[in-house]
């Protein structure tokens, strides 16, 4: 590897696709184009990439049967960029294993730090395959994460903002493991810390409202003396 | 009187032709019964013709033979036997029988008899002069009716026919006659008939009228709970009529579904067809240099990205394929009011307790946002607040703005209203907000009611059903 992150750009609108990939070249990374599933096959052939960002909407065969084709084969994560916003899209997109999930339109800051997320996930040793519809078990708890819904007990579903879902995500993957704020803000965010500690104690603090009996005495994410939390208790990976 | 009216298509069938049968066979009885009665003064006015005819011949035969006096000088019971007298029995006053008159005068004529006059009446009571002038008091008739083989031998005398004919200048013979009923069991045979006659007809028509019911009970309840294009076609029963009507809707429910079909694949190509230009704009948008300038741009991005968003939800709700889940309602609440205190807006809402409703968590979250978004914008801060009554959970935003005319309250939930007057841009928002919380509520079976409080500021109310 070449040390810059090697990204697969496949969108079949050129008007899309062609500022995008200057922007991300722009930003570092090394950027490889095909405008149709064909064409991406034939480039995965030549070279080896880190993440692939994948249009769902494309004439002949569509990103959700290509993104079927690359899990087959490969690890390499994929991040779909579409148009549809639907629900369902999204939940079917996440079950055929893709990464995450951006919607035309997105604000390309946001997507770089996505795909921060996502390659820090997966080369990150125990990587959580937040993607590939796995299911947590912990306290009473369901946690899926292709329909990135939290179940209690008695099959109520509990809302979740983007960043409470990640939060818990985090320390699911990493239960029993200490993680000092940084760490939760890199992990979940992928921005550089410039967001104050604060906004990792609010999101915990809202988390253990949603989840805890008692949110004062919180029973499953513990705080730990000297700065940090801690999903405490058993933790099913079905 | 309407309440008591049978509500239904049988129900409605089946009481008018009971009605219509029951004015024709109380028509069919009153006929009947009047035949009947016309019979027996008949019948017992041919017994009265008879019996002065053979008096007549006896006393031409006789020439005026007198009946000779009794050895003891009492009367000779001259029973069954007219009498003669020199006047009518019949008294001038008495309402006579016309029609019976000129039946037993042509029956005199029949016979070869000539007669001057005939008069016939009908009387209750036996005139006590004429005791011993009557036919059918005499038990032999009983018999010979028992000889025949009638049965239920009726003997209600009902009255007496009196006749009176007038033989020559001065001298009447009169006889009474006394009237039978012939059959006294008539009205309850003709009830019996009645009640046969709705049994045969009514039987059929019930089958009849479920036959029609039961589709187009069956029709209504689809049409109740059409849902366009996803609603299976109806069985086809019942007369042709209905056939039709049923095969008329089920074409109606396939062609709404199919333009529903194809509105959603149109929707779905706007949608895509202005993202992805849009998207594009976003990503160039980058590469402006100026701070401020590319800022507003991102805004303009959003906003219609916003406004397309808003636009393609509107006319997709009812056809999304998200299902109702029980989902957590406070928290649901909870988590839109932390994204607006996190882009710094004033936002309040104190949870108390689980509230757990089946809802569409994704619609319900997007109503909330634009309820509150609007409080928060047109009203500076936004209290949430919760109120549930069975399963009726009402959520109250209320913000501290100026409120809206009472009159204008209305148009607020037209699609592009907006509190200013104007449709100016800078509060940002589509004016779509508000209609499609509305509608997404409304979808769940609820409402939104705005007010104005007294203390100020205005109260929008979120009602929903929780089953």
């Amino acid at each position: 590897m070449s040390g810059k992150t090697h990204i697969l750009l496949v969108d079949d609108e050129a008007s899309l696709r062609e500022p995008l990939a200057e922007y991300l070249t722009k930003q570092g990374f090394r950027v490889q184009q095909a405008s149709d599933a064909s064409q991406a096959r034939s480039v995965m052939n030549a070279f080896n990439f880190d993440i692939i960002l994948l249009d769902i909407m494309m004439p002949g065969e569509d990103g959700l049967s290509f993104c079927r084709h690359v899990r087959e084969k490969t690890e390499t994560p994929v991040i779909f960029i579409s148009a549809k916003g639907e629900e369902l899209d999204r939940i079917v997109g996440l079950e055929l294993g893709a990464d995450d999930y951006v919607t035309k339109p997105f604000s390309p800051r946001e997507l770089i730090a996505r795909i921060k997320v996502v390659l820090r996930r997966t080369n990150g040793g125990n990587g959580v395959t937040s993607g590939s519809g796995s299911i947590y078990q912990f306290s009473g708890w369901t946690l899926k994460t292709d329909q990135r819904s939290l179940i209690d007990s008695e099959g109520v579903t509990v809302p979740l903002s983007s960043g409470e879902y990640q939060m818990l995500l985090v320390l699911l993957s990493r239960a029993g493991q200490v993680l000092n704020r940084d760490q939760l803000l890199d992990i979940t965010q992928g921005r550089e810390a410039h967001a104050f500690d604060r906004a990792v104690d609010n999101q915990i603090s809202r988390l253990r409202r949603k989840i805890e009996a008692d949110p004062k005495n919180p029973e499953i994410i513990k705080t730990v003396w000297g700065g940090g939390y801690v999903l405490a208790g058993d933790v099913k990976t079905l | 009187m309407k309440h008591l009216l049978p509500k239904s298509l049988i129900g409605q069938l089946l009481a008018l032709v009971a009605v219509t049968l029951l004015i024709a066979q109380g028509i069919n009885i009153v006929l009947l019964y009047r035949g009947a009665q016309n019979q027996k003064i008949v019948e017992a006015s041919v017994s009265a013709v008879g019996r002065i005819t053979g008096e007549i011949e006896r006393m031409n035969e006789r020439r005026f033979r007198e009946l000779r006096p009794r050895r003891d000088d009492r009367p000779r019971r001259r029973r069954n036997r007219p009498s003669v007298s020199t006047e009518s029995a019949i008294s001038v006053g008495q309402s006579r029988l016309s029609v019976v008159e000129e039946r037993a005068a042509l029956g005199f004529e029949n016979m070869g008899i000539t007669v001057l006059a005939v008069e016939v009446a009908r009387v209750d009571r036996l005139p006590p002069d004429m005791i011993n002038n009557v036919i059918g008091h005499g038990r032999g008739r009983q018999q010979t009716l028992r000889a025949v083989g009638y049965r239920n031998l009726p003997n209600a005398i009902d009255g007496y026919v009196l006749m009176s004919a007038q033989i020559a200048d001065g001298q009447w013979m009169n006889i009474a006659s006394v009237i039978r009923d012939r059959n006294p069991q008539l009205v309850r045979t003709l009830l019996f008939q009645t009640a046969v006659i709705y049994l045969i007809l009514l039987i059929p028509l019930i089958w009849l009228g479920r036959n029609i019911s039961r589709p187009l009970k069956a029709l209504t309840k689809a049409a109740e709970n059409f849902k366009p294009g996803e609603s299976e076609p109806i069985e086809e029963s019942g007369p042709p009529d209905t056939r039709q009507l049923i095969a008329a809707f089920n074409e109606m429910n396939d062609r709404v579904g199919a333009m529903l079909d194809e509105k959603d694949v149109m929707l779905g190509a706007i949608g895509h067809d202005l993202r992805t230009p849009l998207a594009a704009l976003r990503v160039r948008v980058e590469s402006v240099e100026d701070d401020a300038e590319r800022e507003r741009m991102v805004a303009g991005i959003g906003d219609m990205d916003r406004t397309l968003d808003d636009i393609l939800s509107l006319a997709r709700l009812g056809r999304t394929n998200d299902t109702a889940e029980p989902t957590d309602i406070s928290a649901l609440i909870e988590t839109v009011a932390d994204e607006f205190t996190d882009m710094g807006a004033d936002v309040s809402f104190t949870r108390s307790g689980r509230i757990t409703g089946n809802i569409r968590a994704t619609l319900i979250r997007r109503a909330l946002r634009n309820v509150i978004g609007n409080a928060v914008t047109y009203g500076k801060q936004a209290a949430v607040s919760v109120d549930k009554d069975g399963d009726r959970l009402v959520i109250h935003v209320d913000d501290e703005g100026p409120g809206i005319p009472d009159d204008q309250i209305a148009a607020m939930f037209e699609p592009f209203a907006r509190a200013e007057k104007s449709r100016n841009r800078e509060t940002g928002g589509s004016g779509l907000g508000l209609t499609l919380a509305r509608a997404i509520v409304r979808d769940h079976g609820g409402d939104i009611v705005l007010q104005n409080r007294e203390e100020g500021g205005l109260r929008a109310s979120l009602i929903l059903n929780l089953d």
